[in-house]
């Protein structure tokens, strides 16, 4: 039971990850339909702005607070700016072009995006600073509790309910939601459709590039290919909770954290990826709009 | 004025040499081409040329595959080196473990393949294609995955010392015996790819791709068509696979990542998908150019990521793009007069009505006959939401006649028709054709039962020529199995011209023969009304549904289209019309219903219809109410 808990616990820390990514792949895909490959490797850059800022720069050894807030809003609001160049220069393009051909384009972005920062950044692994956060926690109960997951989590929970309360509360929020339907119709009714989608990819990156960081911050180490799999495991997320569906890409996402957390624990962490890919497949298969149902129709 | 006088004799020149050449059939090309690049490579002695000469042929095998997946049937596979693996191991194991000669693992490596091809395929089919996308992905990482934790297959470490081919004592082990071997392989793989894509089965993906809807409601049996590609592409992936073993000598699951995957993509892309000459120079850029540009060796995945996008952006048809065009497609076919076609017609259908009538009888079951009932309607109820766009609709459509449905929009006409091809499926209620429910068949089965359709708006496949619309109209008829469309052989031949020479001549029936090699989309919306009705007439239904078919069209070209709605009757076929042209419509018909919200208000004679009260309060109001808009308006 204790190990069980143990293993809710990391689950629960690592599934809030992959919500903040699967819910940039929910927004992005919302409006535009697409499944934009590179949201992982954003999250990629995300880590690795964040890791230049603090090792290369020396902001760690500013006081922590000030160091964590420029380690977070500076590579959001970088990783953003990539992604609207990548937005403008290739979806753009294509965006009333075949679906196969910005598929195949988003795919190459993935690539080119792994590659420069594999120029930028080297092939090796980086560490961001180990001792940046303390690492004590509290015990309760069997369950050994560290600050920094709480932390991370209450993060990853606050960017959610702030994108939550952004969507339903705000006009732009609701001219997000009307795009989401019908692009002509919005268009019509005065909609900037380009302004929308460009917010769209600025939220989507966002949120990558956080959860980038934290990653960087909680497993410590990075590297150029770990958006791959993170990107994934965060799109299997996002269906599972029915894409297009923001409360659902949350809820995948720690669905998503804690299968892989069992797995390792009670099998091996070689498999937890077999059960990943078994669990989107089935899913996909057994019910197509995920566990809370989708919130868009497919563009014919 | 000289300069383009000689520029015009070099261009004939060059359109007559390659008309010769167009003469030359495809697999001696394949073959004088392989072996002339083959022999240069081999005389040059080179062992590193050779070596990479090698790498290129079997990414070649690799992306002929990924072709007919991607290419062919335009469903993107993120996962092909799961294929690759398969392949691979299943030879290598069946050589290290059970001691088995190379070239007789190679039937058991395809086949592993190509089954595995359907189990990822049969569930994930249905999938709309950015998922499918994703799962192939996924289902690539499984496979390596597993492969990593197998032990019997060596897990991380792989299969060692897996030994050279053995060819009847003769023991492969230069880079020159990889390279004939490979060829050869290559040469089959592309040669059988070929004949693919020239086939009824080629034409079934191009359908696919351009539209599956209109595909499926032709008679294209989509899904299985799907399903087929993945094999097809399996089987090729599993024999390049085994190839890739025997020459390394050693596999383990780190050669067959998504990165492979994505590089045989980016092969097919970089020459065209779709095109077979692309995908060898897809390979050749892919395998040579780090070759070649040994200092960006490392760097060549940032390359190919640029290129990727590149060609995305600016040259997505490839670099040496696949070509469809035939200006003349029936040259060479025998000609016939034009009174002989419509002979020939109505022998063909009378054949078919009476091979039905047989059918029947062996089935214990009675045909229609003329003036019965053929199409049986009976409490029809289809709903969506709260909304009843069909509601307790009971008709029946006699054989032999001309049936009209009309009504105000929104009446629910086009639901009923998507309810009797089965498109959509009734909440309610009973559709009988031919004495047999069609209520719950997928719509290709539908027309193969003897129910063609047209379209309210236009659905004619854009990208491909007249004729050939007109041809996967003939799908369903054809019964040309996949084995002999691969080895083209000589009955696949002949039906393969019976069906150019029928579309041909249903071309004439609507008046079109003239302009059967223009692209779909270049002819005028009247005449793509009538390719339409064409391709809906080759499957030789027994009722055909023309949804609007006058809809677009100027007085002449509706004179012509009730024209050929008569003829179409002659030929005993029964037609059923939606329109909106109320003199067409009161013309043509023997009998007329009226639907109105879902309900039908009104079944008759057309002079009756025009009569009947109710008829004219749908259409024009009642006269309290035209009263009350007056006052208001006033």
């Amino acid at each position: 039971m204790g190990a069980f808990l143990q293993y809710t616990v990391i689950g629960l820390t690592v599934g809030s990850f992959y919500a903040l990514v699967a819910l940039g792949y929910t927004i992005v895909y919302g409006i535009i339909r697409l499944i934009n490959f590179a949201q992982g490797d954003l999250s990629m850059v995300g880590a690795f702005l964040g890791w230049t800022l603090l090792v290369s720069f020396g902001f760690q050894r500013l006081p922590l607070y000030l160091a964590l807030i420029i380690a977070f809003v500076v590579p959001m609001l970088g990783t953003a700016a990539v992604n609207i160049v990548i937005l403008q220069f290739a979806y753009k393009p294509l965006l009333r072009k075949s679906l196969l051909a910005i598929l195949i384009t988003a795919l190459g972005m993935s690539l080119l995006l792994q590659n420069t920062a594999e120029l930028i950044w080297g092939p090796s692994i980086q560490a961001y600073p180990p001792n940046l956060l303390p690492s004590t926690g509290f015990f309760m109960g069997p369950v050994h509790v560290t600050y920094v997951q709480l932390a991370l989590v209450f993060v990853s929970l606050l960017l959610m309910g702030g994108m939550v309360l952004f969507v339903q509360g705000t006009t732009v929020g609701t001219a997000m939601r009307a795009l989401a339907v019908d692009h002509d119709a919005a268009r019509l009714m005065g909609i900037n459709v380009d302004g929308i989608i460009r917010l769209a990819f600025v939220l989507g990156a966002m949120l990558a590039a956080a959860s980038g960081v934290m990653l960087g911050l909680y497993y410590v180490q990075i590297q150029f290919t770990m958006g791959f799999l993170l990107g994934l495991r965060a799109f299997t997320a996002a269906v599972l909770g029915g894409i297009g569906n923001i409360p659902g890409a949350m809820a995948g996402g720690m669905l998503i954290g804690l299968l892989e957390s069992y797995t390792t624990g009670y099998l091996s962490g070689s498999w937890k990826d077999v059960i990943v890919f078994g669990v989107l497949i089935t899913v996909l298969i057994v019910k197509p709009t995920g566990l809370f149902g989708e919130r868009v129709a497919e563009r014919m | 004025m000289i300069d383009r006088l000689a520029n015009r004799g070099v261009a004939h020149a060059y359109v007559r040499s390659r008309d010769q050449l167009g003469r030359i059939p495809f697999w001696a090309r394949v073959i004088a081409i392989l072996a002339v690049v083959g022999g240069a490579v081999l005389l040059n002695g080179d062992d590193y040329v050779t070596a990479v000469a090698v790498t290129v042929a079997t990414y070649a095998m690799l992306g002929l595959g990924l072709n007919i997946v991607v290419g062919y049937a335009g469903l993107l596979d993120l996962g092909y080196a799961a294929f690759f693996a398969i392949g691979a191991y299943t030879s290598s194991l069946l050589m290290t473990e059970a001691h088995w000669n190379f070239f007789a693992t190679l039937p058991l490596a395809v086949l592993f393949t190509g089954t595995a091809g359907a189990i990822l395929g049969y569930p994930t089919l249905r999938l709309r294609s950015d998922y499918l996308a994703i799962v192939t992905l996924g289902f690539g990482e499984m496979t390596r995955i597993t492969f990593n934790n197998w032990d019997y297959a060596g897990g991380p470490n792989g299969i060692l010392q897996i030994p050279w081919p053995n060819f009847f004592g003769y023991e492969l082990n230069t880079q020159g015996d990889f390279l004939i071997v490979g060829l050869v392989l290559l040469a089959v793989a592309m040669i059988f790819a070929r004949n693919l894509d020239h086939s009824r089965l080629g034409r079934g993906w191009v359908a696919i791709r351009e539209d599956e809807f209109a595909a499926e409601s032709v008679g294209v049996p989509s899904l299985r068509l799907k399903l087929f590609a993945y094999v097809m592409g399996g089987m090729w992936g599993g024999l390049a696979g085994a190839f890739f073993a025997t020459r390394i000598g050693a596999i383990d699951p780190t050669s067959f990542t998504f990165q492979l995957s994505v590089l045989v993509l980016i092969v097919i892309v970089l020459g065209g998908t779709g095109s077979l000459p692309g995908v060898l120079v897809g390979a050749l850029v892919v395998v040579a150019m780090p070759e070649v540009l040994r200092e960006f060796a490392d760097r060549r995945l940032l390359i190919f990521a640029v290129l990727l996008i590149g060609m995305m952006l600016l040259r997505p048809q490839g670099l040496w793009p696949r070509i469809r065009r035939k200006p003349k497609p029936f040259y060479g076919l025998q000609e016939e007069e034009s009174e002989d076609v419509a002979d020939r017609i109505l022998r063909e259908h009378q054949v078919q009505m009476e091979e039905r009538e047989r059918r029947h009888a062996a089935a214990g079951r009675q045909v229609p006959q003329k003036g019965e009932a053929l199409l049986e309607i009976e409490g029809l109820v289809q709903q969506f939401g709260g909304l009843r766009a069909v509601d307790n609709v009971t008709f029946e459509v006699r054989r032999g006649e001309i049936f009209s449905i009309i009504g105000p929009n929104g009446g629910g006409k086009t639901t009923l028709f998507n309810c009797i091809t089965g498109v959509q499926k009734p909440k309610r209620g009973k559709i009988r054709f031919d004495g047999r429910s069609v209520v719950g068949l997928r719509p290709h089965v539908i027309v193969s039962r003897g129910i063609g359709r047209t379209f309210q708006g236009i659905r004619l496949f854009k990208n491909m020529a007249v004729f050939e619309n007109v041809m996967v109209g003939l799908y369903p008829r054809h019964r040309t199995m996949t084995w002999q469309t691969m080895l083209h052989t000589p009955g696949e031949r002949k039906d393969e011209v019976r069906t150019l020479q029928e579309s041909r001549r249903w071309l004439g029936f609507v008046g079109l023969e003239s302009v059967a090699g223009r692209l779909a989309t270049e002819l005028s919306y009247a005449d793509q009304r009538r390719v339409e009705i064409a391709r809906a007439l080759a499957a030789h239904p027994h009722l055909v549904l023309f949804d609007e078919p006058a809809a677009g069209m100027n007085p002449t070209e509706k004179l012509e289209l009730v024209s050929i709605i008569r003829k179409i009757r002659d030929l005993g076929i029964t037609v059923v019309l939606i329109d909106h042209d109320m003199s067409l419509v009161m013309r043509v018909s023997d009998r007329i219903a009226v639907l109105d919200h879902g309900v039908l208000i009104a079944l008759g004679k057309p002079a009756e219809i025009q009569q009947n009260p109710a008829v004219i309060e749908a259409y024009l109001g009642r006269e309290e109410d035209l009263l009350e808009d007056k006052a208001q308006g006033a």
